[in-house]
């Protein structure tokens, strides 16, 4: 049984969501603190991992703010999927959230037809990505190096490591290397969403692969835009 | 929240002050420069014809200095201010759009839910009840955005005599039902009746913002005394005292102002717009009152104390 964990300091929203995630068949805790939830997600001594499959996210909690929970959560190596949520839906939020190694973001008041896909969704490509998944393990940006079993980045400046979405679009773009990959494309085949979403998600996703595979993340050579198409990845450039 | 929206605009507020003083100070900084030039020219002849008046150049020289330096310490301080109130400003759009949103998802939620699953009665009922309160929460947000608006800086039009403390009494029931507490939960003291001339409706708010904060504010016990009574000066006073989370010294001044908050919104510990004691303020002053409040310091609970105009008084005033 999968294990969510639900960082909502609303009670009436965690009860909720609690008792709609454990319907579909999920094992859900709720935390109400953002201090609290970063020590629930570190991992026990002696374990691999942390135990948890996902991490459902709001912005503003008491303790430490949900921005703050995805950020020390990567920095101290934890790459659990995490979905925000924000009651602000504020487009620098989003932004934050993603830029902080959120995977995913919904803004409040969502559907919860919705909230169900992006959970199963998020679940799925984790699934997809431990049993290593399909098309090449590694492959050769330019300078960099990109190892898809252990979603590192070699690269001039150090090594990286790429969080679920992160390694699965750049997987995407490698398989489709000089050709154009369109959005709607990324968002069925990377987020599981419908291809008519409105999200940012992509757009930031691609400045945080550019920020990992660009020498100057400003005049990108290989993570192209191709205004009102998509994106295109050129090996060599 | 546009009602309250446009009068948050700080193009509202008077800027021709500021740049007269801008103005003023850039003048003072000329006339030292020039003076300054003519002092120190190299010229003989000048120095000469000057020297009288040397001591009284000296002295208002270092008096324009003075005034520019005043005027320098000034600006910083207004400056310092209005980045304070704009702080408070985006505290509370995000205050706001928190209580606004949070109910509406969570009732989101809940229809959601009800439609797509098939659920039994009992479960049912529980959801209608949650969805009940955050109806309750959401139209309590409302109120509080339009009352901030209605109240702020407005005498009370049309003052009725009224008794405070049968309003008193009602308020208590309406948050002890709002909150399902017990009896105990609020201990009222004080006399069975007691009129003054004002506004109903407004001081119904007031007072309702005030055991609100009571009981927000309190820890897992709720104890609220509440106190009405008049004293020889023909004042009538009413106190609320909880035994709650309290606050420190450096508060005290400021939690009347709009939008006041503890801490950082992000980082939110209660619910709350930072409206319900500029509400309060607002109602009081209308009524040609005050409101004091006093805490022991943090978890040594609050008191506020709210003084308004007796019928007498009002009376004697009016005539």
């Amino acid at each position: 049984m999968p294990r969510v964990l639900v960082v909502e300091d609303e009670a009436h929203l965690a009860t909720g969501i609690k008792f709609n995630l454990e319907l579909e068949g999920y094992d859900v805790e709720v935390i109400g603190d953002g201090l609290e939830a970063l020590q629930r997600l570190a991992p026990p001594p002696g374990s691999a991992g942390n135990g948890w499959d996902l991490v459902l996210l709001d912005v503003m909690l008491p303790g430490l703010d949900g921005f703050q929970v995805v950020d020390r959560m990567r920095a101290a190596g934890n790459f659990t999927p995490v979905l925000m949520l924000t009651a602000r839906g504020l487009p620098e939020d989003v932004v934050n959230g993603l830029e902080a190694g959120a995977d995913d973001y919904l803004s409040k008041p969502f559907d919860l037809s919705v909230l169900l896909a992006r959970v199963k969704g998020l679940l799925r490509r984790r699934d997809w990505a431990r049993s290593g998944g399909e098309g090449p393990e590694t492959a050769r940006v330019g300078a960099v190096e990109i190892d898809f079993r252990t979603f590192e980045v070699k690269t001039p400046g150090g090594t990286v490591r790429l969080t679920l979405l992160e390694a699965m679009l750049l997987k995407l773009l490698v398989q489709n290397a000089g050709r154009i990959v369109s959005k709607a494309e990324i968002l069925e085949k990377v987020w599981n969403v419908s291809p008519e979403t409105e999200t940012r998600a992509v757009d930031n996703f691609i400045m945080r692969l550019r920020r990992v595979i660009e020498a100057n993340p400003r005049f990108p050579k290989h993570l192209h835009t191709v205004r009102g198409a998509g994106y295109r990845l050129v090996l060599e450039g | 929240m546009t009602v309250a929206g446009s009068q948050l605009s700080p193009a509202k507020r008077p800027k021709w002050r500021f740049v007269a003083m801008g103005v003023g100070l850039i003048l003072v900084a000329v006339a030292l420069t020039v003076a300054w030039q003519i002092l120190a020219a190299p010229d003989q002849a000048v120095h000469r014809e000057l020297a009288g008046l040397r001591w009284v150049a000296y002295f208002f020289g270092s008096l324009l200095f003075l005034l520019l330096i005043a005027g320098l310490v000034l600006i910083v301080i207004l400056l310092l201010r209005e980045v304070r109130l704009n702080e408070r400003q985006s505290n509370f759009v995000s205050a706001v759009t928190h209580e606004l949103k949070t109910p509406v998802a969570s009732l989101k939620l809940y229809l959601d839910t009800l439609q797509l699953r098939d659920l039994p009665e009992s479960r049912r009922e529980d959801f209608y009840k949650t969805m009940r309160q955050d109806l309750d929460r959401l139209h309590a947000t409302i109120n509080n955005v339009l009352n901030a608006a209605m109240y702020t800086d407005r005498p009370v039009v049309d003052p009725q005599p009224l008794d405070l403390a049968r309003l008193t009494r009602r308020c208590i029931d309406l948050t002890r039902t709002r909150y399902q507490l017990p009896r105990e939960a609020f201990a009222y003291q004080g006399v069975e009746s007691l009129m003054v001339r004002g506004d109903a409706g407004a001081l119904e708010t007031a007072v309702l913002n005030l055991l609100d904060n009571a009981v927000k504010y309190s820890k897992d016990r709720v104890e609220v005394e509440v106190e009405v009574w008049g004293d020889g000066d023909g004042q009538v006073h009413l106190r609320v005292r909880d035994h709650g989370i309290g606050m420190s010294r450096g508060h005290l001044p400021f939690i009347f102002n709009r939008f006041y908050r503890f801490g950082s919104e992000m980082r939110r510990s209660s619910m709350g717009t930072g409206l319900g004691l500029f509400i309060v303020r607002s109602v009081v002053k209308g009524h040609r009152g005050s409101i004091a409040a006093e805490s022991a310091g943090p978890d040594r609970g609050s008191t506020f104390t709210l003084t308004l105009p007796g019928l007498i008084g009002g009376e004697a005033e009016s005539a």
